[in-house]
């Protein structure tokens, strides 16, 4: 479940290549198309850093489960393997797993709580990966630690100021992986932000939460929100027994960021501490993931998604080949 | 209803060369045609008169094709007597049957579950079975997994065709969504945490308040913490974290007060076992426990006798420290 990236570049600004349509039947949409995809490959090109530097977004979901650490730490590498410096945050203050993901959870030894009490400097507490260099991890409190609320969101604006004027320069992104529900933690998570990836899965209960956040989220001033909708399965969705992708746009009215489709290898991924965006040879995940982390650096949207296999046809299917 | 089985018999078509024969005459012909024999089974379940009248059907189409094939001209004469066309027909299928199983074993390499689908998913280490490509690309969209239909309404990833439909969302669309998120959700970023059962104070917006728990589990509202210093401790760069530096120096004062008293004036610390004064984790209070519990097992020694030890020792501090409470008399 993946789209080509369109040539048109960017902005939600611009306007659409297609017109609405209102009565839309999008699980599987039978009409011919009226107007053909005049999509474009981008060859042999870098991804060009669109909006002021450092980016600083918010992965959110509202509902939990839906997928906002991993897209956090695939989009992050995949960022850092596009030649872009990358900090993730990780501001589940209680349950933090973002550690786990990329295989880093041994070398948290100080957070953002030792930095606010002056027992170690912020570049300390920046776990830098091995594997892409420019790559850095940020836990906001060891899990049994708790945090003083009272100036939790402004500790991370403060943070935000100080990568900005760190000596190395100021990174690109800024990933800050935001806890489940609308609790103080989110409210952490959300003070710094510009902008937000807003994560959901093709499923009622997920589309609620998510409309409640992106309302707060609205109301708090982020204007620049996107979704990526996860664990999509496209055999599911021509049986009618999930919605389809444009079906949540409908119903969320938001941009598209990325489509993951369901993938076993997700799992995997999780328990190895090995991102799937760093898998050789890559999975459909891990494609959708890159292709995804693309698009926020362009501030890019979707043009087209994928609704449904093709079947498949060829001159020996008549002979049952 | 009776099922009829019509079976042909080819055995029969292994006709002799000399009976196709260009000079063969009309009657060879029908006695060869008419030893194709088509064998009507009808079943002996319903045998009735509509069967009957069937079979009349059958007998009559039979004799009808019988007296066709007598007054079609001969068809095999023409070929001159030889057995090219069959071997033709016969290659054909051989070659067809071939085709089909070689593209059965490449496609089979293609399904899920197979050992190259394994390999290819990083299911399997294919480091070793030398079948393995490094990843070349740096283009998600343009990749040897990725590839675009020539009418780009269709993509195919990882071996899988998808079709492509667009996205139909305009600007009046998310403005539409937006105004109605704005009427139903009408929030306030909370600026204070309080605890339940604390009072609001005055000049403060009470939607902005956020009530926490006093048993949350990592959430707390009581900060022993001063903001600036937290701030600044954030901004730090270079030298040593705040905090340490402080215990530190607070270690440092204690000793140089303990110099003092005692007049210990060949007391310096070195730095190579000053790490035993370093503070274990957050222990300020216990380490100036141990600093105020060292200094009065100091000063009573000190009080009690002076030993040369003691002084020479630049490790005084600790030894001091571990003295047994029993010397002291109070105790």
């Amino acid at each position: 479940m993946l789209s080509t990236h369109f040539l048109s570049g960017a902005t939600n600004a611009k306007p659409p290549l297609f017109p609405a349509t209102t009565a839309f039947s999008p699980l599987i949409d039978p009409r011919p198309k009226p107007y053909p995809i005049t999509a474009l490959l981008q060859w042999n090109r870098k991804p060009q850093l669109s909006g002021e530097t450092p980016r600083v977004v918010v992965v959110t979901s509202g509902k939990g489960g839906v997928g906002k650490t991993t897209t956090t730490a695939n989009m992050g590498l995949s960022l850092a393997r596009l030649g872009f410096s990358v900090v993730a945050i990780d501001a589940d203050v209680g349950l933090r797993n973002l550690d786990l993901l990329l295989g880093l959870e041994n070398r948290v030894n100080y957070t953002v709580v030792e930095v606010l009490n002056g027992d170690c400097r912020l570049d300390q507490a920046l776990v830098r990966d091995k594997r892409w260099s420019n790559f850095e991890l940020l836990c906001i409190s060891k899990p049994r630690s708790k945090l003083p609320l009272g100036f939790g969101g402004k500790a991370l604006i403060w943070l935000v100021d100080a990568l900005k004027s760190r000596s190395e320069g100021s990174p690109d992104f800024i990933l800050i992986d935001c806890p489940a529900g609308i609790d103080a933690g989110f409210i952490t998570a959300i003070t710094p932000a510009n902008e937000a990836v807003l994560i959901t899965t093709p499923d009622i209960t997920s589309l609620r939460d998510a409309d409640r956040v992106t309302g707060l989220l609205e109301c708090d001033g982020i204007r620049d929100i996107k979704m990526i909708v996860n664990r999509v399965r496209t055999d599911m969705i021509k049986g009618e027994d999930m919605m389809s992708v444009l079906d949540v746009q409908e119903m969320l009215g938001l941009p598209l960021l990325g489509v993951i489709p369901e993938d076993t290898e997700v799992i995997r991924s999780t328990n190895r501490g090995y991102p799937l965006v760093l898998n050789k040879p890559p999975t459909l995940a891990g494609l959708a993931f890159e292709q995804a982390a693309w698009r926020l650096v362009e501030q890019d949207s979707m043009q087209a998604v994928v609704v449904e296999e093709e079947p498949k046809r060829g001159f020996f299917s008549f002979f049952g080949g | 209803m009776a099922a009829s089985v019509w079976v042909f018999h080819p055995r029969l078509l292994s006709i002799p060369p000399s009976c196709i024969s260009s000079s063969s005459s009309s009657n060879h012909r029908i006695h060869i045609r008419t030893r194709i024999r088509i064998i009507c089974g009808i079943s002996n379940s319903g045998i009735s008169k509509g069967t009957q009248q069937l079979k009349q059907q059958f007998m009559n189409s039979i004799s009808k094709f019988r007296h066709q094939l007598v007054t079609s001209p001969p068809i095999l004469p023409l070929m001159n007597g030889s057995k090219l066309p069959i071997w033709v027909c016969v290659a054909v299928v051989v070659l067809v049957a071939a085709f089909r199983v070689v593209l059965s074993i490449t496609r089979r390499k293609e399904r899920p579950g197979s050992v190259a689908d394994l390999v290819r998913r990083g299911q399997l280490r294919s480091d070793r079975r030398g079948i393995s490509r490094p990843l070349k690309y740096e283009d998600p969209f343009n990749n040897p997994l990725v590839k675009v239909g020539k009418t780009n309404s269709t993509v195919e990833m990882c071996g899988k065709v998808y079709r492509l439909a667009p996205v139909t969302l305009t600007q009046e669309q998310q403005t539409i969504h937006q105004k109605r998120r704005s009427r139903a959700y009408q929030w306030k970023r909370p600026t204070i945490f309080l605890k339940e059962g604390d009072s609001v104070p005055p000049d403060v917006d009470p939607d902005t308040v956020r009530w926490i728990p006093a048993n949350h589990p990592f959430a707390t509202t009581a900060t022993d913490l001063d903001e600036d210093l937290a701030q600044n401790n954030v901004h730090q760069k270079h030298g040593v974290p705040f905090r340490i530096q402080a215990e530190h120096e607070a270690l440092q004062r204690k000793l140089e007060a303990l110099q003092n008293e005692q007049k210990l004036n060949k007391l310096v610390i070195d730095p190579t076992s000053a790490k035993e004064f370093e503070r274990p984790f957050n222990s300020n209070a216990r380490l100036n426990d141990h600093v105020e519990k060292s200094s009065s097992n100091n000063q009573h020694q000190a009080s009690d006798s002076h030993s040369p030890k003691l002084d020479s020792s630049p490790n005084h501090f600790q030894i001091a420290s571990s003295s047994p409470p029993e010397e002291d008399p109070s105790l």
